[in-house]
């Protein structure tokens, strides 16, 4: 406690005409230590980052770095001092190489020309102290995953000289072997002296990774310094006044008729031929480990990607492939695994946003826009979105709300079944269980619903089946309620380097073993 | 959108050229060192190789220069007649270029601007080619054998000098120019403007000087304009008959074709038949393409040896200029033989 | 998108609104604002001329052509395509009309129409089946048909003086008012309505917003796209007939140009070249401002350069003025 702190924030404030996005922020960060943020989305710590990172200017308070103040400076002044943060949204150049994007505005130059030679170099240097040499410099960047993406953009914040480093959601989009890659890198960090401000929805990633914890809520700290330790259901207590079970709600028992039968499916080299069914009332996980083919997997099945074989039947309609039209006219909804790029236009109001398959029936001659506009608000009412008015560009809305926006659409379509990829991605606790309730009550109405998602945790508590798939392959149909994380695990990874000791050597074959 | 044109011009004729050189051997080989004097019939049972270079053809005076040199060539028996077209100055520059490596015995050239072309005429000339330069003046002496022009400059001197005896030196006067920065368009301005001020002084006043680019679509739409702007207009000179078959319509579609006179440039058969009719149109300036057909039976007798047959001197004269010959409802009759689709 | 302008808000959100208006109205009224500016120094310097009856007439009629050119052009810029072949078009369409006049003014209609539609279906063709980028299907469909009015008019333009229901395009009058403004109106409304109240304008708008999202949604992207193309290539048949009849002649060489104007329009009203974001309105006010600025600087006699120069900084200006905010 002795030490002097590396940041110190003091009584942080930001308001923007009519909004108050920081109502007296304390924050202190110690050399060496990770000192994560929680709280709900819109709790402010975007805008406290982009504060201390100088993308904004505070409206009053104090941001002391070493002592030094450094609030009301530019980004670039911020990272002189040795500020690197990196943003939830990827702010990578997809067209260029790693090399290029890692020192895109400080690139080396030998005799007024670029020293390509050095910066490759020095890439693979930056890239093997983030464990990922295996990325080659020259790669584009829109060849990578999201996850290689997220290594790219953390050895770019390297490749400056780091006092503290601001990580907003880094693991969101990186699945479980690729965290522990990212722990090992901060970890190295922390043992450097520098200090780590990490921001995370996942309350389990807390007490692996931090040294003491701060909640926000409302633009305000609730608890400041408490230790990594606390446990998960005291920190969502602090946050949105509920606790950790809370979250999930009874689950789905299924049983009913097969809505949707799967022969056969296949679109290599991603997805190898797969066979299921989803009944009514029904909530199936998919899990995997990221690039297992899962998200390819939901795309076959509804026809954005046109499948090779097989055959997709939706209450005794075969659908043909790569028809995402004829799938929704089937009663079929997708919410795709990036809101922003796949599911929405961020520019339009919620209202069209939500209507866009479905617009005609609101169409006699032209469109009658006030039904339409009646007719979106009762269902955005109803899913409880905030800012629920219709006329809110989708930009303008969290992730949570955005991905409730999607579940609208889907719902004015009155679907059959539905196909969820990702759905909590970048959502906050509150919302998340919001999420589970509106899904678990859907399937409950008599919807078949698919989730895909990286977090097991989440699969366990919401569904009733679980299948599990592993390079292209569905190895595994487990019963949720009685699986466990290790379970799901086990036949996730690759058989070869088994992460998980115990049970390792159990049948690891592909079969039924609910 | 004529540049995305002419990139497509440019690449078609060198297609066709690279197909052309290379199964034309008698082309280059063939030399004209007829020193005979032959009679003005010709007939010497050499084959004469022309290849003529000109603007893209698509505007009716244009495309009557070719029309009038294809005829010309066609009506010899001994002439080799090629017409190449290009889109701009800088394409027509290396179509010249290649043209110069095929030896033709004589080329015609109506270049896209004189100056910018000269170089390469001055290289045909130093091959041993001899060049006919048609309309737009090269910049020196050397760069063509001989030269056969109008008179820009004279076209608005006549222009100028009838319509100050037809309005008595009094009244306003609009003035719809081709396209703006060329030589013919600035000849054919200076020539007006220094004639009416020197025959009328401040009598009539030119209350609006705009150019049309020569198209009938930008004529309209410029006069519409200053014919809302001007309540009197007493005379329009246009400096191209197609184009004023847009200042007419304009003219006509608000109702004031009584209101004034207008004259043209070119000699199209439409603009005769509006001077023969009356009223609006009272005369055009010749400004004949068939000096494209003189050009090339020119560029024959220069490549057989010959002069002008009604001419004393052995050869074939370094520069004719062609005067712009005055149409108005007197003589259209008279003229008729001369004016083009 | 014009459509939220319209839409009801609750008392407090409107003071909000207004405090900071969204791009999109932002950028109606900036040209608000350059009408506003342009009926003011027209007024000033050509106080009897300018403002008047009979000039506004003439400016709406001789901004016909380009308007409707420029709503077509909304359509196929809302994809985030764009269609360089409007103007060669127009010209080809006229002159196919033009060689079929002596069979009636009927023959002239349907064959201007039908071919201005079989060169836009082309243009679809090449973009939604072949898949070429629009930019270049239709620069080579730009050159190809002005190839094909030169070579079918043989270079020469065409006489449509004879043709009494050809000519009332460009002189007949409806309520008093020329014919060439009620079609370009008629035009802007059906265009508005088609865009803002058709289920066919919401999937214009979201393929050039979000292909990918407008793909998962249900939006049949590619006869969208196919369909934008033809369309703009139906407008330029209309306009074909209205440039034909004011000119009562076809002309292998009109229309030159014509499709950047009607760029230039669209996108200074506040259509996204990048798609997505699409605005009748503005694209109205946008010829209309071209049509103003034409008129005033060739009233004003003012030199050639000096009209480009005035032109160019006021495109400039508007599209700074208007350019999206980005915090």
């Amino acid at each position: 406690m002795s030490t002097p702190a590396l940041l110190e924030v003091r009584g942080l404030t930001k308001e923007y005409p009519g909004v108050r996005a920081l109502a007296g922020v304390d924050l202190d960060v110690r050399h060496g230590e990770v000192h994560c943020l929680v709280g709900p989305n819109g709790a402010g710590k975007s805008t406290l980052i982009k504060c201390i990172s100088g993308v904004v200017d505070p409206t009053e308070g104090t941001i002391l770095l070493d002592g030094e103040s450094i609030a009301g400076g530019s980004p670039s002044a911020a990272i002189g001092r040795g500020v690197a943060t990196i943003y939830q949204e990827l702010d990578l150049v997809a067209d260029l190489s790693v090399t290029d994007n890692i020192f895109l505005g400080h690139e080396f130059r030998r005799r007024g020309l670029l020293d390509r030679a050095r910066m490759r170099r020095e890439t693979t240097e930056l890239l093997r102290r983030v464990g990922h040499e295996s990325i080659a410099p020259t790669t584009r960047v829109s060849d990578l995953r999201p996850a290689g993406q997220q290594v790219v953009s953390i050895a770019r914040s390297l490749s400056h000289e780091v006092r503290l480093l601001i990580m907003d959601e880094p693991s969101a989009i990186l699945d479980d072997s690729e965290i522990e890659t990212l722990f090992d890198v901060v970890r190295r960090l922390t043992a450097e002296g520098v200090g780590v401000v990490y921001i995370s929805h996942r309350l389990d990633e807390i007490s692996r990774i931090g040294d003491r914890v701060t909640v926000l809520r409302e633009g305000a700290t609730v608890v400041s310094g408490l230790p990594a330790s606390t446990p998960a259901d005291e920190l969502v207590t602090h946050m949105v006044g509920s606790s950790f079970e809370q979250l999930f709600p009874e689950r789905a028992v299924g049983g009913g008729r097969v809505l949707l039968e799967v022969r056969g499916l296949q679109r290599l080299p991603d997805v190898k031929p797969a066979s299921f069914e989803l009944h009514a009332g029904e909530v199936l996980g998919i899990a995997g480990l990221v690039g297992a083919g899962r998200s390819e997997l939901l795309r076959a099945l509804y026809g954005v990607d046109r499948r090779d074989a097989g055959e997709v039947i939706i209450d005794g309609e075969a659908l043909p492939a790569g028809r995402p039209d004829r799938a929704i006219a089937a009663g079929m909804g997708l919410a795709p695994e990036d809101r922003k790029s796949q599911a929405l236009l961020l520019e339009w109001d919620l209202v069209k946003n939500v209507t866009l398959p479905d617009v005609a029936r609101f169409q006699r001659g032209v469109i009658r826009v006030r039904a339409e506009r009646e007719a979106v608000q009762t269902q955005l009412d109803a899913l409880h979105t905030t800012p629920s008015d219709g006329s809110r560009r989708a930009r303008e809305l969290s992730g949570g709300n955005q991905q409730k926006v999607v579940l609208a659409r889907w719902l004015l379509k009155e679907c059959k079944v539905l196909l969820l990829d990702e759905p909590t991605r970048g959502v906050d606790v509150g919302a998340k269980a919001e999420l589970f309730r509106i899904v678990t009550d859907l399937a409950r109405e008599g919807l078949g619903v698919i989730v895909v998602s990286s977090e097991i945790e989440e699969l366990r508590g919401l569904c009733t089946r679980i299948l599990v798939m592993r390079e292209g392959e569905l190895v595994a149909e487990l019963d949720a309620a009685e699986a466990s994380e290790l379970d799901v695990l086990r036949h996730a990874m690759p058989g070869t380097q088994q992460m998980v000791t115990s049970g390792a050597s159990e049948s690891d074959a592909p079969g039924k073993e609910a | 959108m004529s540049k995305y044109l002419r990139l497509v011009a440019l690449v078609v004729p060198m297609v066709l050229l690279a197909a052309a050189c290379s199964d034309d051997d008698d082309g280059g080989g063939a030399s004209s060192d007829t020193t005979e004097a032959a009679d003005s019939g010709g007939g010497s049972g050499e084959t004469v190789t022309i290849v003529a270079s000109v603007p893209p053809t698509d505007h009716g005076w244009l495309g009557q220069i070719a029309v009038k040199a294809q005829e010309a060539a066609d009506s010899h028996d001994d002439v080799e007649f090629r017409l190449l077209e290009a889109a701009d100055a800088d394409s027509q520059a290396a179509q010249i270029e290649t043209v110069i490596n095929e030896k033709p015995d004589v080329i015609v050239i109506l270049p896209q601007d004189g100056d910018q072309l000269t170089p390469i005429a001055e290289r045909a000339m130093e091959a041993g080619i001899p060049v006919v330069n048609v309309d737009r003046l090269f910049a020196t002496p050397e760069a063509a054998r001989a030269t056969i022009l109008g008179d820009n400059y004279a076209i608005g001197v006549n222009a100028a000098t009838y319509l100050a005896e037809e309005l008595d030196c009094q009244g306003n006067v609009v003035e719809i120019q081709g396209i703006a920065g060329i030589s013919v368009t600035t000849d054919r301005s200076a020539g007006f403007s220094d004639t009416l001020t020197e025959l009328c002084g401040d009598g009539i006043e030119i209350v609006a000087q705009q150019p049309g680019d020569f198209t009938a679509d930008l004529g309209l739409e410029v006069m519409e304009a200053i014919l809302q702007a001007n309540d009197q207009i007493d005379a329009v000179y246009t400096h191209d008959d197609d184009m004023a078959e847009g200042v007419v319509a304009a003219i006509e579609n608000a109702g004031r074709e009584d209101e004034m006179i207008l004259t043209g440039v070119g000699g199209s058969c439409a603009a005769f038949d509006r001077i023969e009719a009356g009223g609006l149109y009272a005369a055009t300036y010749l400004y004949s393409p068939t000096m494209a057909g003189s050009a090339v039976n020119m560029a024959r007798l220069i490549a057989l040896g010959q002069g002008l047959s009604d001419l004393i001197e052995p050869e074939v004269p370094s520069r004719i200029v062609v005067p712009p010959t005055e149409v108005t409802a007197d003589n259209v009759d008279d003229l008729r033989d001369l004016c083009f689709e | 998108m014009s459509t939220t302008s319209t839409d009801a808000h609750t008392a407090g959100e409107r003071s909000w609104r207004l405090a900071l208006p969204s791009t999109m109205r932002l950028q109606e009224y900036t040209l608000v604002g350059v009408i506003v500016a342009l009926l003011v120094a027209g007024t000033i310097l050509k106080p009897d001329t300018f403002l008047t009856t009979d000039n506004v007439r003439a400016m709406l009629t001789q901004a016909s052509v380009v308007g409707v050119l420029a709503i077509g052009m909304t359509f196929v810029i809302a994809t985030s395509g764009i269609d360089l072949s409007v103007g060669s078009i127009v010209a080809a369409a006229g002159v196919a009309g033009g060689l079929v006049i002596d069979s009636g003014a009927w023959a002239f209609f349907l064959v201007c129409f039908g071919f201005a539609l079989l060169l836009g279906t082309v243009n679809a063709t090449a973009i939604a089946v072949g898949r070429v980028v629009p930019f270049i299907a239709t620069l080579a469909m730009l050159a190809i048909a002005r190839g094909l009015a030169l070579q079918m008019s043989d270079k020469r333009p065409i006489s449509l003086i004879s043709s009494e229901p050809v000519r009332w395009f460009g002189t007949g009058e409806i309520i008093g008012q020329p014919v060439s403004i009620w079609i370009f109106l008629a035009v802007t409304v059906v265009g508005w309505i088609l865009l803002n109240r058709t289920r066919y304008g919401r999937h214009v708008v979201s393929v050039g917003g979000n292909r990918e999202a407008a793909r998962i949604a249900g939006v049949p992207v590619r006869r969208t796209v196919f369909s934008v193309y033809c369309l703009s290539g139906l407008l330029a048949g209309l306009a074909a007939i209205l440039l034909s009849g004011r000119l009562a002649s076809a002309s292998p060489v009109s229309g030159e140009l014509l499709e950047l104007d009607a760029i230039g329009a669209t996108v200074i009203g506040g259509t996204s070249l990048a798609g997505g974001r699409a605005t009748i309105v503005g694209t109205f006010m946008g010829v209309v401002v071209f049509a103003m600025i034409f008129n005033l600087l060739t009233q004003l006699d003012l030199a050639t350069e000096w009209q480009q120069i005035v032109k160019g900084v006021i495109i400039l200006a508007a599209v700074l003025i208007q350019r999206p905010e980005r915090i």
